[in-house]
């Protein structure tokens, strides 16, 4: 079951929602849709979901246009991010909705509900009612679901958005073996970048009303579209500095903490204009005051953060910068140092429309350093 | 994804469906209401015509005769008198008596809950049938209350029947009815008022009176706007407690429009100057309900978002 | 308000003696009275003590009356049953108009909804003679004059807004998203009404319902123009008992007691929503 959507255009009264949105998923493929609240994402679910109709554009689902196709017959499972349970059903009467409603034999329900049940852990707790549950249970509960009627396309509207971080870390290993299981085409909604990357066979990055930039997580990470997508892709946040492209002896140069440090020749188109250039935290590593490239900073502090150690330095400037090493690996906790980025994982991005610029041949660089 | 495929059905079948269904949902209730807009209209088209019933053979249209003959009608304007004294009797006093109560209610506990409780029972009490209830206090003969003015040295208090004390016994009846109306509106509304404003001004030391004035009476003022519009509305197309206690009388002492408009329509079965009498009674209880739907609107967008 | 001073509190005391007093007092004595014969009710001055008696009560419910000038008939168990009659029906058909056209306004948001919405709010101001003296005329034309049906046709001018107007509010209270649920799972619209949006809203539905009972038992003027004596519920009946010569002023008084103790009964039972329903929504209690 593929998912096809086209020039999808939404608003409600005076407020465009989603403009030109165009998008498709492969059968059995998860595609991440990732952007902050109020990108529209929830509203693009409404409608492949057929519960709300766009002003413009089509859906298809395995070919066929769902226009005037009426959300009961679209085939489709749903899990919300307020989990939307029936609050007058228990829990076991919410799992078997989607089946009831196919006009199921008693057995063939029970049956249903059972074996979801197992799997999410949550037979213990079928006859209770939602608001018995605890948070996670009312999310299993959801989950188990959408899933009860073996929809072809699977929507899941943030569905980890409302659990604690536990269940939250569970929930990221269980799923997608179990969104594999499903055989489904699922449309995942996040926030949270991780589980965007962790979920996503392609990640679809929304903002301001329609969609920036579609591609593998890896993509996404190491190229992306432009400086918003950069800052939410990554923790720590990557690092922004203001720089204007120079011509120097040893090729294309930025100064940086009044150092020149070179940029890969593809950025040659970039001379002379006002930039933006990206460092992903990890690619920055401290290096010997004599290395090529090294330039200086101030080390002011040290976090650990998790299986990573973080600095946080300021440059001659007084720019902030954050650099990221795995956790035991040696380097300063504070004073003077020198660091250094490998010169194809700096990025330039435009000033002024905060898009990347695209190194000329670039294709195979990228390639090797994915 | 086994046995569960889509089940496409007929194109059409759902833009039908869509775009149709909300007024087949309320198409039965728009239909029983048209048919009440019908007599509407021919409420109007009866206001222009000299029209009575013990002549139907000399029915026709005059066009603003019934109208222009009101401006020297002496009964109308008795009429529109009465009606004004009446609604600025019972508001006023419903306000003031309604406002003083809540305050006095206002805070939570057993008691309060259940005098409030109580009062609501006139408020569920028939007007009609409340007019009765008066009626047996106010009977000279036997009446409890009659018996009272005679304690405190009123004889001879006739109440409703005596032209100078039937508007005071109606209003008491309308008070009695409907204070509690605006007691509750109000305390709802001044236990929903936020509390931050109080305590600052309690820790600061204000005195009582300016909080009422400038705190409490401010904040309250949806409520009261609402609710005074909502019973001025009502008080001035007043019928069962004044048809109850006294069928417009004694003489023409409380013929309000309502009242005027029925006897007019029933005892001299002149119909195009009862429904005139109507008319301008609609238009200005049209009037009123514009200026009150806005404020009742806000009041209830408020009340929805708090819950 | 936590300092309160003896003086203040004794005044206190006193202001709502008085309020409790005004209200309750008329409530009481016509119960009180509703017990007595005529010779004590007629003694001046008025006893606080007397054998009750219920004779008053008996008299209404056999329909019969002794008088001393001979035996009377009265029709006040009609009345009551006319009133039971005329209002469950009324809110009946108020509920099964009102309720899909509630729904269609909180969720269908449709061309002239709120237009139609208002205007149907509007009746709820219109002065109710404005329309019953025309359909006096119409009504005996089309042979609605004096029956049920059109008296119950008539009430849903103060059903109908009550019902639109409070049920919507319960349906939009329900989450969207619920709904959508249920239509996803793949539950077609009328079974997402019934089983969802219907029980979701019935606390609304169910005040709204005996918020309506009340004001259409509470009527008087749509019987007193459109109804003969025999179909006419008690606001109308117990006012033409007070003028039947001869009548017990305790049967008066307890015909008041029957007549009143219904609706108490079930303001009590709602009395959470009354204030919702008294302002029509603008006001949660």
């Amino acid at each position: 079951m593929s998912l096809k959507l086209t020039n999808i255009t939404k608003s409600f009264k005076d407020d465009l929602v989603l403009n030109q949105v165009s998008l498709s998923v492969e059968k059995g493929q998860t595609l991440v849709l990732f952007g902050p609240s109020g990108a529209g994402k929830t509203v693009l679910l409404r409608l492949i979901a057929g519960v709300i109709e766009p002003d413009d554009g089509t859906i298809e689902i395995d070919g066929l246009d769902m226009q005037g196709v009426e959300a009961e017959h679209r085939g489709i499972g749903m899990a919300f991010q307020n989990f939307a349970l029936f609050p007058h059903m228990d829990a076991h009467a919410n799992i078997a909705s989607p089946l009831t409603a196919r006009k199921q034999t008693k057995d063939a329900i029970e049956a249903g509900v059972q074996k979801l049940a197992k799997l999410l852990k949550i037979d213990h707790v079928l006859s209770h009612q939602p608001k018995e549950l605890s948070n996670g249970q009312k999310q299993r509960t959801a989950l188990a679901r959408a899933l009860a009627g073996e929809p072809a396309t699977l929507l899941l509207d943030d569905p980890l958005r409302n659990v604690d971080a536990k269940l939250r870390f569970e929930m990221r290993l269980e799923l997608p073996r179990l969104l594999k299981d499903q055989n489904a085409t699922v449309i995942y909604v996040t926030q949270d970048y991780k589980e965007a990357m962790a979920f996503g066979d392609t990640i679809a990055v929304m903002s301001g009303h329609g969609i920036q930039q579609v591609g593998t997580p890896a993509d996404i990470y190491l190229s992306p579209g432009n400086i918003e997508t950069a800052r939410l892709f990554g923790d720590p946040v990557i690092n922004l500095l203001d720089v204007r492209p120079e011509k120097g002896a040893q090729g294309l140069q930025v100064q940086i903490s009044q150092t020149p440090v070179s940029i890969a020749e593809g950025y040659s188109n970039a001379v002379d204009t006002d930039c933006i250039l990206g460092i992903r935290p990890e690619a920055l590593r401290f290096v010997d005051k004599d290395m090529p490239g090294a330039f200086p900073v101030i080390v002011e502090a040290e976090t650990p953060l998790n299986e990573k150690t973080v600095n946080l330095m300021r440059t001659v400037n007084g720019r902030e910068l954050m650099l990221s090493r795995p956790a035991g690996s040696p380097g300063p906790s504070e004073g003077e140092a020198y660091i250094a980025v490998n010169t194809s994982d700096a990025m330039l991005f435009e000033k002024t429309t905060g898009n990347r610029i695209e190194p000329l041949h670039a294709a195979a660089k990228s390639g090797d350093s994915a | 994804m086994g046995e569960f495929t889509m089940s496409v059905p007929a194109k059409g079948r759902f833009s039908i469906n869509r775009r149709y269904l909300p007024y087949l949902l309320s198409l039965p209730a728009l239909l029983t209401c048209i048919g009440i807009l019908i007599p509407f209209f021919t409420a109007v088209i009866y206001s222009l015509q000299r029209y009575r019933l013990s002549q139907p053979w000399a029915r026709k249209f005059n066009w603003g005769e019934n109208y222009l003959n009101f401006m020297t009608d002496a009964s109308f304007w008795n009429t529109l008198k009465v009606s004004m004294t009446y609604a600025t009797l019972t508001v006023g006093i419903e306000l003031l008596l309604g406002l003083g109560i809540a305050l006095l209610l206002q805070r939570r506990s057993t008691f309060n809950n259940f005098v409030s409780i109580m009062l609501l029972m006139p408020l569920m009490t028939a007007p009609a049938l409340a007019a009765l209830m008066w009626k047996l206090m106010t009977n000279p003969g036997f009446g409890i209350l009659s018996y009272f003015a005679t304690l405190l040295g009123i004889k001879d208090l006739n109440w409703a029947s005596d032209p100078a004390t039937a508007m005071m016994t109606v209003v008491i009846v309308d008070v009695w009815v409907y204070t509690p109306f605006i007691m509750i509106l109000l305390l709802a509304g001044l236990r929903s008022l936020p509390k931050q404003p109080f305590e600052a001004a309690e820790l600061d030391g204000v005195p009582r009176m300016f909080v009422f004035w400038k705190i409490t009476l401010p904040m309250l003022t949806p409520f009261l706007l609402t609710a005074t519009l909502f019973r001025v509305i009502e008080s001035i197309q007043q019928f069962d407690i004044i048809y109850a206690m006294t069928q417009g009388g004694p003489g023409d002492t409380l013929t309000v429009f309502q009242v005027e408009a029925y006897l007019n329509f029933f005892q001299s079965t002149n119909v195009g100057r009862s429904a005139a009498l109507m008319m301008i009674l609609w238009a200005i209880t049209y009037f009123l309900s514009n200026i009150f739907i806005k404020n009742w609107l806000r009041l209830r967008e408020k009340a929805r978002g708090e819950a | 308000m936590e300092q309160v001073s003896t003086l203040e509190r004794i005044l206190r005391g006193i202001a709502i003696s008085f309020v409790i007093i005004f209200f309750m007092f008329p409530i009481l004595w016509i119960f009180l009275m509703s017990f007595q014969t005529n010779e004590t009710i007629l003694q001046v001055p008025p006893q606080l003590f007397f054998e009750p008696t219920i004779v008053n009560y008996e008299g209404l419910i056999t329909g019969q009356l002794e008088t001393a000038a001979g035996s009377l008939k009265i029709e006040f168990m009609g009345n009551l049953f006319n009133s039971l009659f005329l209002s469950t029906a009324a809110v009946i058909v108020g509920l099964i108009l009102g309720v899909p056209a509630a729904y269609a306004f909180a969720r269908l948001k449709f061309k002239g909804s709120e237009d139609i919405a208002f205007t149907l709010l509007s009746f709820r101001f219109a002065p109710p003679l404005l329309v019953l003296l025309p359909l006096t005329i119409y009504f005996q034309k089309i042979g609605l004059a004096d029956t049920y049906v059109g008296l119950i046709w008539v009430y849903q001018l103060i059903v109908l807004p009550l019902i639109l107007w409070i049920v919507r509010g319960y349906f939009e209270d329900i989450p969207a998203d619920i709904e959508y649920a249920y239509r996803i799972a793949g539950h077609g619209f009328w079974s997402t009404f019934r089983k969802i949006a219907l029980p979701l809203a019935g606390p609304g539905i169910a005040a709204a319902g005996l918020l309506a009972f009340i004001f259409s038992w509470n009527n008087f003027i749509f019987a007193l123009v459109l109804a003969s004596a025999d179909k006419q519920p008690v606001t109308v009946g117990a006012l033409a008992f007070i003028t039947a010569s001869g009548i017990n002023y305790g049967q008066i008084a307890a015909g008041i007691v029957l007549s009143i103790a219904p609706t108490f009964a079930l303001a009590m039972y709602a009395q959470r929503y009354l204030v919702e329903g008294l302002s029509l929504g603008a006001v949660k209690g």
